[in-house]
């Protein structure tokens, strides 16, 4: 369930509905009840106010690190540090330029973990990878004189056909710069 | 009589919504509503621009059409109209809470600097400088150099934005901070009281300083650039402002705190706003100290969240400015669940009286925590990477802009009655209410869905699966545009009112 949360953009989706319904509900009720069903002053204590305040304040901070936390070790920017120096993986080189591709290799076995090293040579682009059922794997913003290339490292877990994109806007045939990479 | 009031009688439709009669406090009305009748000129436009996007894809009238309206939609809807709404409300809620004048030198030379510069951006995009509303530098230069539009329009359209970062960075900021610590109190201009002591207040003088302080370096380099363009600055000069990583930096740093200050001015509205519309008359908050320190940590923590534009570009980013930026941009959270317990405690405590103008600014309110989660979820670094030029980030771009414009038109309903001595039409400002908040769902939950699904943003060619996602943009897109033809009806069937 963590894993899925993580690592598929849908998972950022349930987060998000999880912070925003229990918000709906609350507000709702709330402003339904003060506006229209009994608008008179409230006879809550002040001490519970502030009860509330403290329990509300420490549930943000807690489900806030927690579920940062748990993202810790999905961060692209973590398991590319945690693969340095591992000769099994392959290294592929990424050149963007408007409005095209060009890679080292674009074929892979599934298993396979690849480090893409990425660049553009003209203005901004993006080096996104798109799973065969649509979703966003990953991408990577590279900026021309950046100073470094951008580095990823990707794991195949299935076979078919992947869409690289640039999703920088990038000109007027921004479109269609893609390209695919095939997993058997 | 006043020049903006002559103006605001000649304009057809618009006009009749902002009709000041001339009186004694025209100084603080009368160019506050002169901007806000002109943002709504630039809205009908833009808003037609956006709802033009999803259909130009279904008619399958090509990516150029597309790359245009995108680039005039944005750069429309962030500046001439939410941002000018902003100022307008703003200038005129400081100026009747301080007793100072809004309609001196500053202020029209904010309203010609904004209105010229996007116009001249308009005609250039007309032309065919097509960048995008967020620039993407070295692309206005590399687009000229392949082609793909003039030098001309390249010149046009820098000249246009700048005037119009001119009026945003210095012109406004200025004129704020002036009446808010300097010059003469016209006890006749000041309606209703507040000191430099209450939440609003601070909220404005705040996210004029984030404006001012987070602004200047663009307009050092982006103003290096055009002096060249015009000849004046040689070469050599500039190669330092030229430099993308450069640009891209000093360009988010206030793009991302533009939004932020224009969220933090809107939240000291609402502390403003809500209590003279409690039940019990009581005319508090639940804490001032609490709503104060609420604004003092969304105003700390989203200077330096900037970073999560950036990152996806590691390791040129390196690793610990990304780890600041996610736990930066989730602090701002804590900012956001402090003021979500002061409005919800002030609204408890004292009861409220359910008018239009409270409920659109709690509508807006409700939408600017809905997208504040859907900002803070992809500022973490692991999600970002997965939705970071998709949709998600398009919508949540889309939407924190229909927040904040809602607040405001809250905020111009509840003043309406003193600017302009009418009052709204009840039933189609409710009628609006619901039509507003129905669409803002709507896109919200299909942009993001759209994110998720991996549908790219500012892609001038839509492939199948995506067209799903197009259909519900263009159902809620004219829901919306709705919703904006009541709110201007609702200003036209004013009232006068009866004393």
């Amino acid at each position: 369930m963590i894993e899925f949360l993580y690592t598929n953009a849908w998972g950022a989706f349930i987060v998000l509905l999880a912070f925003q319904i229990p918000f709906l509900i609350v507000f709702f009720h709330i402003v339904n009840k003060k506006a229209f069903a009994d608008s008179a002053p409230s006879k809550t204590k002040p001490e519970k106010y502030s009860a509330y305040r403290h329990g509300w304040t420490a549930l943000v901070l807690v489900a806030f690190v927690v579920v940062n936390g748990a993202s810790i070790k999905y961060m692209p920017t973590i398991v590319e540090a945690n693969t340095a120096g591992d000769k099994n993986i392959k290294d592929v080189q990424v050149t963007a330029l408007s409005w095209a591709f060009q890679f080292s290799e674009s074929e892979f076995k599934v298993g396979e973990t690849v480090r893409f090293k990425a660049k553009s040579t003209d203005t901004v682009h993006s080096f996104a990878l798109h799973h065969p059922d649509g979703h966003l794997l990953f991408t990577m913003m590279l900026i021309p004189g950046a100073g470094t290339e951008g580095t990823l490292v990707h794991t195949f877990t299935e076979p078919g056909e992947y869409t690289v994109r640039c999703l920088e806007y990038c000109g007027i045939a921004h479109h269609a710069m893609k390209n695919t990479f095939t997993v058997n | 009589m006043s020049a903006a009031i002559k103006i605001i009688d000649k304009v057809p439709f618009f006009g009749g919504m902002f009709r000041v009669e001339s009186n004694e406090l025209n100084p603080v009305n009368a160019w506050p509503s002169l901007m806000a009748m002109t943002s709504f000129v630039w809205f009908a436009i833009a808003a037609i621009l956006g709802v033009s996007m999803p259909a130009i894809q279904f008619m399958e009238l090509g990516s150029n059409w597309y790359y245009q309206n995108i680039t005039l939609h944005g750069a429309a809807m962030a500046f001439p109209f939410v941002f000018q709404l902003m100022a307008a409300m703003s200038l005129h809620r400081a100026g009747a809470c301080l007793g100072k004048r809004a309609d001196d030198i500053f202020v029209s030379l904010f309203y010609i600097f904004m209105n010229v510069g996007a116009l001249l951006l308009t005609v250039a995009v007309l032309l065919g400088f097509h960048v995008t509303y967020t620039v993407m530098f070295p692309l206005p230069v590399v687009g000229v150099m392949t082609g793909q539009w003039s030098m001309f329009t390249l010149v046009l359209g820098f000249t246009g934005i700048a005037l119009v970062l001119t009026s945003m960075i210095f012109i406004y900021p200025i004129k704020i901070l002036r009446m808010s610590f300097f010059g003469q109190i016209d006890s006749t201009l000041q309606v209703a009281e507040r000191s430099m002591k209450d939440p609003g207040m601070i909220g404005m003088v705040m996210g004029a300083l984030v404006l001012l302080v987070t602004g200047t370096p663009l307009m050092i380099v982006a103003g290096s650039l055009l002096l060249h363009l015009y000849g004046i600055f040689p070469a050599e000069w500039i190669g330092w402002a030229a430099d993308a990583v450069v640009f891209e930096f000093v360009f988010y740093i206030f793009a991302h705190n533009l939004m932020e200050a224009m969220a933090i001015m809107i939240i000291g509205a609402v502390y403003s706003t809500l209590p003279l519309c409690t039940a019990d008359g009581s005319r508090k908050l639940y804490s001032d100290k609490i709503a104060i320190l609420a604004l003092w940590i969304l105003l700390i923590t989203s200077v330096t969240s900037f970073f999560h534009h950036f990152f996806t570009m590691y390791p040129a980013l390196p690793s610990t400015f990304a780890y600041h930026g996610n736990i930066m941009s989730f602090a701002t959270g804590v900012g956001g669940a402090l003021t979500i317990f002061t409005i919800l405690a002030t609204i408890w405590k004292h009861g409220i009286i359910p008018t239009p103008a409270l409920f659109l600014i709690l509508g807006g309110f409700v939408m600017y925590i809905l997208d504040g989660v859907s900002a803070i979820v992809i500022s973490n670094v692991a999600w970002n990477f997965k939705l970071h030029g998709t949709m998600w980030a398009g919508g949540h771009a889309m939407v924190v802009l229909i927040a904040i414009s809602a607040l405001w038109m809250g905020i111009l309903y509840y003043h309406y009655p003193l600017m302009t001595n009418r009052t709204i039409d009840d039933s189609t400002a409710r009628s609006c209410i619901k039509y507003f908040f129905i669409s803002y769902i709507g896109l919200l939950y299909t942009f993001l869905a759209a994110g998720a699904a991996g549908m790219p943003r500012r892609n001038g060619a839509w492939e199948s699966d995506w067209y799903i996602f197009g259909a519900f943009m263009l159902i809620f897109g004219v829901m919306l545009l709705y919703a904006f033809v009541l709110y201007f009806l609702s200003l036209r069937k004013s009232t006068a009112l009866e004393y």
